[in-house]
């Protein structure tokens, strides 16, 4: 019982945030000027639907969720293919090829938002949804094929060689065998680059300046700048925000922290 | 690991060239470009001028630069001491699978990570809000009012209350890591070592640390290459501000390349960044090969 009280006072410090914002996302401005720490009197609703529409979170979530649905299923399709590949046959030049995609491992995102840039300047991407979709598939890539290919390394021979024997083609062998038995290990990446694409930040400042084009992140910071006094609104759009990350966490929270756990402790 | 032999319908590399023409087209590219923009000077627009290394000289003389890399720097000694201590004691906290709601307690310590960084930056914006904030309020109504600051505005506390908030969402990974280390070692361990009748500091120091030292190396090197890829937090509250006092490096690069419009000196900023995370990414997989042998 100690320990649990323990735990329980420290998780204040992320309870007593999250409350805050949620309870302030519910008040209106005399009620936060009045009673700033405490519980909404009266549910304010309508901050909800005034961040929806005239802060354009509508707009915003709808942004967000047409560049993580094609990310995160690109980089679970490509990755699951390139693993497969790399994990079950010999063939000339695979250490090398291996090792060109683990570059990918070493070089963060950031380091390369200027040559990006440009280079959707002159695909002439820029304020395209396409612009974020494109570099986050790319750089999403490494982590997933080394994390498929070590699973699909472990899976059991006696399976594979059934599938085989039964004339199974290359591709059967992985549409039929390989893919059911690896769920675990895609879910885990796809829900992991979910996330990571959902509040990605950096990019989406470089290369989207057109208000209709935003995403969630970029928008909050644009509506931070903005109405900064309107707290209530403000709070109903960071809300906004993060909800559906929240849900997605918790449902998946095991491939959640998989996927982070495997990122970090898995041998390369 | 079984090898199966190709058959002859298509090659295997066929499954490989989707992601290959990916990653070439938007990662390898404009690794590429980047190493050649910092090669010329060029403001984005007009035609730009090959000067070969002059943007390295520059970099090595610049003050703005080494003051930006120091921030960084001190944000990694920091970072390897708080959030990792703070995440180990959690984890030993809540790896006791026997604890009441432990699991409940896990998804809520962690749940930091998946906001995004802008909704760490809202909340901690009010938390130090000089006139309305949660700690300035606090001290006031606890009658310590001599105390209450500008937290982000003062340019000897701006840094600090950066980590600060930094580590709110950092620890919930070294946590993380540390519970999955923990969980690993044998519970068996620990019975005996009771029975021998051994403190706490003792199963901690004999068997707790030897069996996450693996677990260890890995979170401080993470950590390490994150320390220099702190963008979203500071570029929301302080854009580096006040003067330089909280710029670090990805902030400064983008400055240079967008805002001052000097492109090439932004990539040569990007390479010098690059080449300090690759060296901790080298170290690391040196050191977890070292691991690996040794197991």
């Amino acid at each position: 019982m100690a320990y649990t009280a323990i735990a329980g006072f420290l998780s204040l410090i992320v309870v007593f945030p999250l409350v805050w914002v949620i309870a302030t996302s519910l008040k209106d401005r005399r009620q936060i000027i009045q009673n700033p720490l405490g519980l909404p009197e009266v549910y304010q609703w309508a901050n909800y639907a005034d961040a929806w529409q005239e802060g354009n979170f509508g707009a915003y979530f709808i942004n967000s969720i047409l560049v993580v649905i094609p990310t995160a299923l690109g980089v679970v399709v490509l990755s699951l293919l390139a693993a497969y590949a790399f994990a079950m046959y010999r063939f000339r030049g695979k250490n090398a090829l291996f090792t060109f995609f683990l570059i990918g491992l070493t070089v963060p995102l950031g380091i390369l938002i200027i040559p990006i840039f440009y280079q959707m300047v002159s695909l002439k991407l820029v304020n395209n949804l396409w612009a974020l979709i494109l570099p986050q598939t790319a750089i999403g890539l490494p982590f997933a094929i080394l994390l498929l290919r070590g699973f699909i390394q472990e899976l059991p021979k006696e399976v594979l060689d059934a599938g085989r024997i039964d004339g199974c083609s290359n591709w059967g062998i992985l549409r039929f065998i390989v893919m059911p038995l690896s769920r675990p290990a895609l879910l885990s990446v796809m829900i992991f680059n979910i996330v990571w694409v959902w509040n990605q930040f950096l990019l989406p400042v470089v290369l989207i300046q057109k208000a209709s084009a935003r995403t969630l992140p970029q928008g909050l910071s644009v509506f931070m700048g903005r109405y900064g006094a309107d707290f209530g609104l403000l709070m109903a759009g960071a809300t906004i925000s993060f909800i559906p990350v929240v849900i997605v966490y918790i449902i998946f929270q095991r491939q959640f922290i998989k996927g982070i756990a495997a990122g970090a402790l898995s041998g390369i | 690991m079984t090898i199966l032999r190709w058959q002859n319908d298509v090659s295997p590399v066929f499954f490989i060239v989707p992601a290959l023409i990916v990653y070439t087209g938007f990662f390898i590219y404009p690794l590429v470009k980047l190493l050649e923009l910092s090669l010329y000077k060029w403001d984005g627009i007009l035609a730009r001028k090959f000067i070969g290394l002059r943007h390295y000289e520059k970099l090595l003389g610049d003050e703005r630069f080494w003051e930006a890399l120091s921030h960084n720097f001190y944000w990694m000694i920091a970072a390897i001491i708080v959030p990792v201590l703070f995440g180990l004691l959690l984890a030993i906290l809540l790896s006791r699978s026997s604890m009441y709601g432990s699991i409940i307690f896990r998804t809520i310590f962690f749940m930091p990570q998946v906001f995004s960084s802008v909704t760490v930056a809202l909340i901690w914006q009010w938390i130090y809000n000089p006139s309305y904030g949660a700690i300035n309020v606090f001290l006031t109504s606890i009658g310590l009012e001599q105390l209450t600051q500008g937290w982000l505005g003062d340019s000897a506390l701006v840094l600090p209350s950066l980590f600060i908030a930094w580590s709110w969402v950092h620890y919930g990974f070294t946590m993380i890591i540390f519970i999955a280390a923990i969980d690993a070692v044998d519970e068996v361990f620990f019975d005996a070592a009771k029975v021998d009748g051994a403190n706490l500091w003792q199963q901690f120091r004999h068997i707790l640390l030897p069996s996450i030292r693996g677990a260890l190396t890995t979170i401080i090197l993470v950590t390490a290459i994150s320390s220099f890829q702190i963008f979203d937090l500071v570029y929301v509250l302080t854009r580096g501000g006040p003067g330089d006092a909280s710029m670090v490096v990805p902030v400064y690069m983008l400055e240079s390349a967008f805002t001052l419009r000097r492109v090439g000196y932004g990539a040569t900023v990007a390479i010098a960044m690059g080449l300090v995370i690759v060296g901790f990414s080298v170290l690391f997989l040196a050191l977890r090969g070292i691991y690996r042998d040794s197991d």
